[in-house]
């Protein structure tokens, strides 16, 4: 196994959104590193360059990662099954301007999001390509050593100068421009590996990763390997990646593997999972896990060097998003069972497991300052990380509070962070210990689901 | 005997029932976070709320929203039509306290197991309920 050059597991966050910005100010100085979405960078360029300026700036320095957010210009499955090359995904219904309304005869159209589309213009070749004939990239788009060097290039400087172009047209941050530093490492681009033509899709990985390596110059160059979570399990393919990753000369690879939820996976998907980690650490490259959760930072025992999520959520994500849902709730993150549980779902086991008191709660559950300050010395108080209410006047269904919903977020950023520094002074048995004994406390917490309990079992096993 | 279609079929028989046992406040789909409790009801003579959750066949799904219906409601019951009551584990639902109304017509209604007051009750959701049930209905 690589020598770790920085204590492991390192926590990365991304921000989905400037509204998150908030939660990323309270703790970046505890963090490893933010991660920025290309595509967040152009909806608020100024906005976005800014924040990179002050996290750079923060005490600790944190590093911030720019993912460019390739695969959204490849071609996809939808929620239906159906293989699809038109991008709809990354388009929405904009309304037209009423003198082009009257013109077309309609009141809106079909169009790239605007950041989407800015962010293939700042790209250019085959995504400008791509946005024009509203068609995904395709492997034979990349089929020429030209246009994968010039493919690699054009996304590793994005990635490098992005910040530092918007900060130079503002009067303000003009002299700060060019002090601002550079991430830590580069992606290379990446496309989501279809299933359909997952060998053709791979060699375009492969290739774009060795493109960026010998153009990453001082910079270190990561892969991001983006796949349906069922390739865990094909052996082909996982040969595939270990035998031709590490020549390419990229010093890490981020893994993430589409609808791959770990506290549901089944033992032979988290064992798959593990093997490949060490498989891919063995040959000493830096592997993290780009959508992970408590087992993925559990792997850090076993060479992962570290996970990114999102502040509340992120554990896991598809590569395509459920489109139309409703907001989702923030549900509370139950640190025994590090998965996220509705209040009463966790309130009804409060009797079975004897926790009666605040006191018992703090001692049992959590004792992070955001229960305290929430619970304080009443556990009815708890309800208030689920707090519902009618958010117009026209709602037919109640929806969790804003308040409610920064109190889970805050939990869970907290517990997150103690989650790491837990394990970076473990040992796998202590890991492994901490599973089996929260395993036997909370199956006594006889009106819960089991399969919310479960999990911890499956886990311990596949680190053991 | 007769069968039943859709779940809201069973509410009307359900809530006569009630009536009968002296409950004569109601709300229906009642949201307490996310669930939806189908019929609940208070009765001031009693003291008691009530929290009934209704299905047509799946009783382990209507057993797991029963036992979260414990931290709202003094009593909580599953009511399925009386043809598919047999079925049911009534262990399990004398184990945790969860009665079992069967449904026999659109008229009538029997107690097949009897629901035990609720050790798992917050008072805080279920005066809030009663709060709310004994501004808007009678």
């Amino acid at each position: 196994m690589k020598k770790q050059a920085h204590e492991a597991p390192r926590l990365f966050i991304r921000l989905g959104t400037h509204a998150e910005k908030e939660y990323v100010e309270k703790t970046i100085s505890f963090l490893d590193g933010l991660v920025l979405g290309a595509n967040l960078f152009e909806a608020t360029p100024g906005a976005t360059a800014s924040l990179i300026v002050k996290f750079h700036g923060s005490a600790k320095g944190t590093p911030v990662i720019v993912d460019p957010m390739t695969y959204a210009y490849g071609s996809y499955i939808d929620q239906d099954g159906d293989h699809r090359t038109d991008l709809d995904w990354i388009m929405s219904d904009q309304n037209l301007k009423k003198a082009d309304a009257v013109k077309q005869g309609k009141t809106h159209v079909r169009a790239f999001k605007r950041s989407y589309l800015a962010l293939a213009q700042a790209f250019g070749g085959v995504f400008a390509d791509a946005v024009d004939k509203q068609r995904a990239v395709l492997p034979d788009d990349l089929s020429s050593k030209a246009t994968v060097k010039q493919t690699a290039l054009s996304v590793l400087n994005y990635q490098r100068l992005r910040a530092q172009q918007e900060l130079a047209k503002d009067p303000v941050f003009s002299d700060v421009a060019e002090h601002v530093p550079r991430p830590p490492f580069l992606f290379a681009p990446y496309f989501y590996i279809d299933r359909a033509s997952w060998r053709a899709w791979l060699d375009v990985t492969i290739a774009l990763a060795r493109a960026a390596a010998e153009l990453g110059g001082d910079d270190p160059v990561h892969a991001v390997i983006c796949v349906d979570d069922d390739f865990l399990e094909n052996s082909s393919f996982v040969d595939a990646i270990v035998k031709e990753l590490p020549p390419t000369g990229v010093t890490g690879v981020w893994l993430w593997f589409s609808k791959f939820a770990e506290e549901l996976a089944a033992p032979p998907r988290l064992l798959a999972y593990r093997a490949l980690v060490e498989a891919l650490c063995a040959a000493d490259l830096e592997v993290y896990s780009l959508h992970g959760g408590y087992f993925s930072l559990a792997l850090s025992k076993l060479g992962l060097c570290g996970v990114s999520h999102g502040v509340g959520y992120g554990e896991q994500k598809d590569v395509v998003p459920v489109i139309g849902q409703s907001t989702p709730t923030v549900r509370y993150y139950l640190p025994p069972l590090h998965r996220r549980l509705g209040v009463p779902d966790i309130q009804v086991c409060f009797k079975d497991l004897g926790i009666s008191t605040a006191e018992d709660f703090f001692s049992k559950v959590c004792d992070c300052v955001v229960c305290k300050g929430v619970i304080g010395g009443d556990l009815a108080n708890f309800s208030e990380f689920g707090d519902m209410h009618y958010s117009t006047t026209q709602s037919k269904r109640m929806a969790q509070t804003p308040a409610s919903a920064k109190r889970c977020r805050y939990h869970f950023l907290l517990r997150r962070l103690a989650e790491r520094d837990w394990i970076r002074g473990a040992t796998i048995a202590d890991v492994i210990g901490m599973l089996n004994a929260s395993q036997a406390a909370w199956s006594a917490a006889k009106r819960l689901d089991r399969t919310n309990v479960t999990q911890l079992e499956r886990w311990a096993k596949a680190l053991a | 005997m007769r069968s039943f279609s859709r779940e809201q079929l069973l509410r009307a028989p359900v809530r006569g029932f009630l009536r009968g046992q002296g409950f004569a406040h109601f709300a229906t789909e009642l949201q307490f976070y996310e669930y939806r409790i189908d019929v609940y009801g208070y009765s001031a003579k009693r003291a008691l709320t009530v929290a009934v959750e209704l299905k047509l066949f799946k009783w382990q799904r209507a057993f797991e929203q029963a036992l979260r219906y414990q931290l709202c409601a003094d009593l909580v019951f599953i009511a399925m039509p009386e043809r598919v009551v047999h079925r049911i584990d009534r262990d399990a639902l004398l184990a945790y306290g969860i009665g079992l109304i069967a449904v026999a017509s659109r008229t009538r209604c029997w107690e097949a197991v009897a629901a035990a007051p609720s050790e798992l009750l917050l008072p805080s959701y279920r005066d809030t309920y009663r709060r709310a049930l004994t501004r808007t209905s009678s």
